[in-house]
């Protein structure tokens, strides 16, 4: 639109015709106070507190409802608007407790502050104040009447923004009422965001309240730890006697891909890093068939040694790795570097949940064309085919909801079952459960194997017609299939597209090539030429994938099996007595299934407790900073290195730390002996790490850009907290067409998340708390 | 020349005999205080060796001494670890552990309640920001002064240290009080 020009305080300004005045000045960095607006939801104009004097305008106006128009004059701060704020905030003020030494908001509370600022501190009224008992809606949210200073964000955000509608108001005028959807319970999502957007205390958080107070924490913003979209979330974490512990997930850093948004895992399922059945100790079978706790150095050497008795017997093919699909990027490509140069073996596989492979192997050579989970807030139109987005990825659904609320998006879907991002759809398409290869068909023209009705043939011209579509598919889609999707999408005429997988970082753990018959970056065994330096005897045999690695056990072929942060015995449903003859190794956090009869138990730290990289599904590169500690457990990168240390290898042939010139300890800056400490700090300061140690993650990450070419990103954005598009042009594979689909989706909904997930009490007292149960899925 | 020599020998002279009156007028001056005070009752306090609980030491009433956390009428702790004396304290010596008060075991009048209190005697200046900073008057400074150690672990105060012994209603009886409901 076109730019209008207004004068706001003896300022001139310019803005595009429709923006709120309150939006235009603040950009111009003039602040007007508000309750009740909030960007990207609906105006209320409820709370009065905006108000600014428009030249030739009789009364006081509210800048969060009126757009800023040619010519027009604003004055933000006069004595008259000082007082007329005043005396909103002293009515605001006539039924509201003193309660800012305990209520949760003292510190971050918008009514304290603008009472702290217009000083309205005194109550003109003399009746006795009205108290109103504190309600439990849910385990996670707590509501406290007489707080509540009815700005309606709440409703509107649970409503506009969720799509839930599970809070309203009561009554009319001085008895309205905030009120959950259950009468005295919620009956909703559990996000929190209303909690999260509340200007005061009036809704608090179960796992929060009363713990502490805000400036009594330290914020580290980091990447979420359960599903595949890598919100960020920013961890409130005090020191206790054993470490430091998380007390508060939320997103006050607003930069990340997830905007304003944090699901119920990323908000409140941080507690399994507290248990106190978590394995803090290392453990080692003795003869007598039990697991002890034993000292860190006997239990690596014990493992260690087995290892190399079995790689040296009996060679390297009979070992074999299951790597994780929570852990950083440089921990997955370490693990795969000690499987393919220590061990000697190429028996290394993950849990997956989506195809990159065949993905990748579909983009190779078209640059621009993967979505980030930025692109579905912007893009005039989506396409999503299979998944739940709302269960699955409910980030994703976020952004393409408040695209369609704000951008008039177009969403159009195609599903077997009628999922609830049908409401937002501009077209939905049921169709068979297995009949989305043919739907792909159908949308390029072929109409063999598909019924084609007239709302599939008017959904075909729709998709048809757009300039500009981002595709994001679910595990539906494999192999061929992706195939044929993405030869479809690119006759269209701009497209991207998103493969939707599971967890934190399964995308990750494909890239970073945890597959038997692929390198990191998808480079295939036979043409990994340029990994000759740093893979000096890598075995040219594709190796064991999953399910072959537990037959071969079964076999007894399989002589030591490394597992690290996955439960492949639950989740694949593998007999135990399977392994008894399988020395096994487990990395984990608890006792799983498989670390249930493992020989050796490492205690593991979780992506919580260690910095490093992380690639969320659409491929966006994110740094993961370390929020919590707890003593007694190690990352699995120290792990993987102190194992390798043990069998005999070089610590530097795996990582590669101290290279070449000697670091530097500040002499650059003038720095004098013995500053090294300050140095340091003055590093992390700055993002810069010293690679001094063969446990600093970004040595590894060093390699990892150096060999997988599309994480070539800029290390300065990244290594600052943003999130960096990897690349897929760069990729280049010829995948075998006979090669196995393993794909097991996970199937976890807003309230699972795989064996963390279990491990979780707060997600299991909403669950049970639940009226309405989830779907039945996967335990693991 | 004689004359002249006398003359100036006689001011001088005169200068001498006048700074030896000067001085001793000084003298009894400076006495005259002693001894009247010589006849006055003893001011200095005996301590440690006086009586009462102090050992003879008398203290002003604004005298800034060990911390006291102070009950309320109901004898339940004033406290509503705020974190406000924490955040005050310029020698960052207060920590506190704040926990909820549930029906069955209620500690202090609020929702929440301090579960540790401790202030690090190794640090805190006695400069009264916390008592300042608190809005229930939970701590204040107590008149306690005998604080020196010779082993500086046991400095650090706990709450049990600090808290002023319930002389209201005992704790069970004031948790089911209804003046609380
Ligand atoms: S909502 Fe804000 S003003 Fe009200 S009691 Fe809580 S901190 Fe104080
Ligand atoms: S509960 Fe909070 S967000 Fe909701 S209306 Fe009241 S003050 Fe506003
Ligand atoms: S949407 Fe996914 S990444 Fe975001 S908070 Fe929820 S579980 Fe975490
Ligand atoms: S008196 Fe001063 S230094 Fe001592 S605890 Fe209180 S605020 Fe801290
Ligand atoms: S002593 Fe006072 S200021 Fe300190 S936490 Fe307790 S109530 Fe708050
Ligand atoms: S912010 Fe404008 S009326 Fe509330």
């Amino acid at each position: 639109m076109a730019d209008v020009t207004f004068t706001v305080d003896g300022k001139k300004l310019t803005a595009p015709a429709g923006t709120l005045l309150i939006d235009a000045c603040r950009k111009a960095g003039i602040e007007i106070p508000a309750f009740c607006y909030y960007p990207g939801l609906s105006l209320q104009a409820a709370c009065r507190m905006c108000v600014v004097r428009l030249e030739k305008v009789p009364k006081l106006q509210t800048a969060c409802t009126t757009p800023v128009a040619e010519g027009m004059v604003v004055t933000t701060e006069s004595d008259e608007i000082k007082q007329s704020r005043k005396a909103i905030l002293e009515l605001l003020l006539g039924n509201h407790p003193l309660d800012c030494p305990v209520c949760d908001a003292g510190g971050e509370c918008e009514l304290q502050d603008m009472t702290f600022k217009y000083g309205a501190a005194e109550s003109k009224y003399v009746e006795i104040k009205q108290h109103r008992e504190e309600q439990q809606w849910s385990p996670v949210v707590f509501f406290d009447r007489p707080r509540c200073i009815l700005c309606y964000r709440c409703v509107r955000v649970c409503g506009e923004g969720m799509d839930v509608w599970a809070l309203g108001v009561q009554n009319r005028g001085v008895s309205s009422v905030i009120s959950p959807n259950g009468e005295d319970h919620l009956d909703c999502e559990e996000c929190g965001m209303c909690i999260d957007i509340c200007p005061v205390g009036a809704l608090t958080s179960g796992t929060y309240r009363y713990k502490t107070r805000p400036w009594e924490m330290n914020h580290v913003a980091t990447v979420c730890t359960h599903c595949g979209d890598g919100c960020k979330t920013t961890l409130g974490v005090r020191s206790v006697d054993d470490g430091s512990e998380i007390i508060r997930g939320d997103n006050r850093d607003k930069s990340g891909m997830n905007g304003d948004f944090l699901c119920i895992k990323g908000r409140y399922a941080f507690d399994f890093t507290t248990r106190e059945d978590r394995i803090t100790k290392p453990l080692v079978r003795q003869p007598n068939g039990q697991l002890a706790e034993v000292s860190w150095e006997q239990a690596l050497e014990h493992a260690g040694m087995k290892l190399r008795e079995i790689r040296d017997t009996r060679g390297g093919s009979a070992i074999g790795v299951i790597g994780s699909t929570r852990t950083t990027n440089e921990e997955a490509y370490l693990l795969q570097k000690f499987a393919r140069t220590v061990l000697n073996t190429n028996n290394i596989d993950h849990h997956r949940t989506a195809d990159y492979a065949s993905f990748a192997a579909a983009l190779q050579g078209k640059a621009g064309r993967t979505a980030s989970l930025r692109d579905f807030l912007t893009a005039p139109a989506i396409l999503l085919l299979g998944n739940d987005a709302t269960e699955q990825h409910p980030a994703l659904a976020w952004n393409i909801r408040s695209n369609v609320r704000q951008n008039r998006a177009r969403l159009y879907v195609a599903n077997h079952a009628d999922i609830k991002l049908h409401r937002q759809a501009k077209s939905f398409l049921q169709i068979p459960q297995d009949g989305y290869a043919a739907l792909v068909q159908y949308l390029a023209g072929n109409e063999a194997g598909f019924d084609g009705t007239e709302i599939s043939a008017a959904f075909r011209e729709a998709l048809r017609k757009e300039e500009s579509l981002v595709i994001a598919f679910g595990s539906e889609f494999r192999g061929r299939d992706i195939q044929s999707l993405v030869d479809f999408g690119l006759g269209l005429p701009n497209v991207k597209f998103a493969a939707l997988g599971d967890y934190a970082n399964s995308r990750g753990a494909a890239d970073m090539g945890l597959m038997p018959d692929l390198l990191p970056g998808y480079v295939p065994l036979a043409a990994a030429k340029h990994f000759g330096e740093e893979y000096p005897s890598l075995p040219s045999a594709p190796g064991l994938d999953m399910l072959q690695m537990f037959d071969a056990a079964e076999a007894g072929n399989l002589g030591a099996l490394y597992v690290v942060g996955s439960n492949p015995v639950e989740r694949y449903g593998i007999d135990p007595t399977a392994l008894k003859n399988t020395f096994l190794i487990v990395q984990d956090m608890f006792m799983t299934e498989t670390a249930a009869v493992a020989d050796v138990i490492f205690p593991a730290a979780n992506l919580y407790e260690k910095s490093g990289t992380v690639t969320n599904t659409y491929g966006d590169l994110q740094l993961a900073k370390k929020a919590a500690d707890k003593a007694g457990v190690r990352t699995d990168f120290e792990l993987i290195v102190r194992l390798a240390d043990k069998m005999g290898a070089d610590p530097k042939k795996l990582v590669p730390f101290g290279r070449g010139v000697r670091a530097d300890m500040g002499q650059t800056r003038g720095a004098q002996s013995g500053e090294a400490d300050r140095h340091a700090v003055w590093l992390a300061a700055n993002n810069l790490e010293p690679k001094l140690s063969p446990f600093d993650p970004f040595a590894v990450f060093d390699e990892i850009q150096r060999l997988v070419p599309s994480y070539n990103v800029s290390r300065f954005e990244l290594l600052g907290g943003q999130d960096k598009q990897t690349r897929s042009d760069l990729v280049q594979i010829e995948l075998d067409p006979a090669r196995r689909d393993l794909v097991l989706p996970a199937n976890d909904t807003l309230f699972t998340s795989g064996t963390l997930g279990r491990y979780s009490r707060m997600l299991h007292s909403v669950m049970e708390s639940r009226t309405t149960k989830p779907a039945e899925t996967a335990a693991d | 020349m004689t004359r002249g020599w006398c003359k100036e020998y006689t001011a001088a002279s005169y200068t001498v005999v006048m700074s030896i009156v000067r001085n001793i007028a000084g003298i009894t001056k400076g006495m005259s205080i002693t001894f009247r005070e010589m006849l006055q009752p003893t001011e200095v306090e005996n301590y440690p060796d006086g009586p009462g609980p102090t050992r003879g030491a008398v203290l002003q009433e604004r005298f800034r001494g060990a911390h006291e956390l102070q009950r309320d009428e109901n004898g339940l702790e004033k406290c509503v670890a705020c974190f406000l004396c924490a955040a005050a304290c310029p020698s960052n010596c207060i920590y506190i552990e704040a926990a909820e008060n549930t029906a069955e075991q209620r500690i202090s009048s609020a929702e929440r309640y301090a579960k540790v209190y401790n202030i690090d005697y190794n640090r805190c200046i006695f400069c009264g920001y916390c008592v300042e900073a608190c809005p229930t008057d939970a701590i204040t400074h107590g008149h306690g002064f005998e604080l020196a150690s010779l082993n500086a672990t046991n400095l650090v105060m706990r709450k049990e240290d600090m808290l002023v012994a319930n002389v209201g209603m005992p704790g069970q009886l004031a948790a089911h009080s209804d003046s609380l409901k």
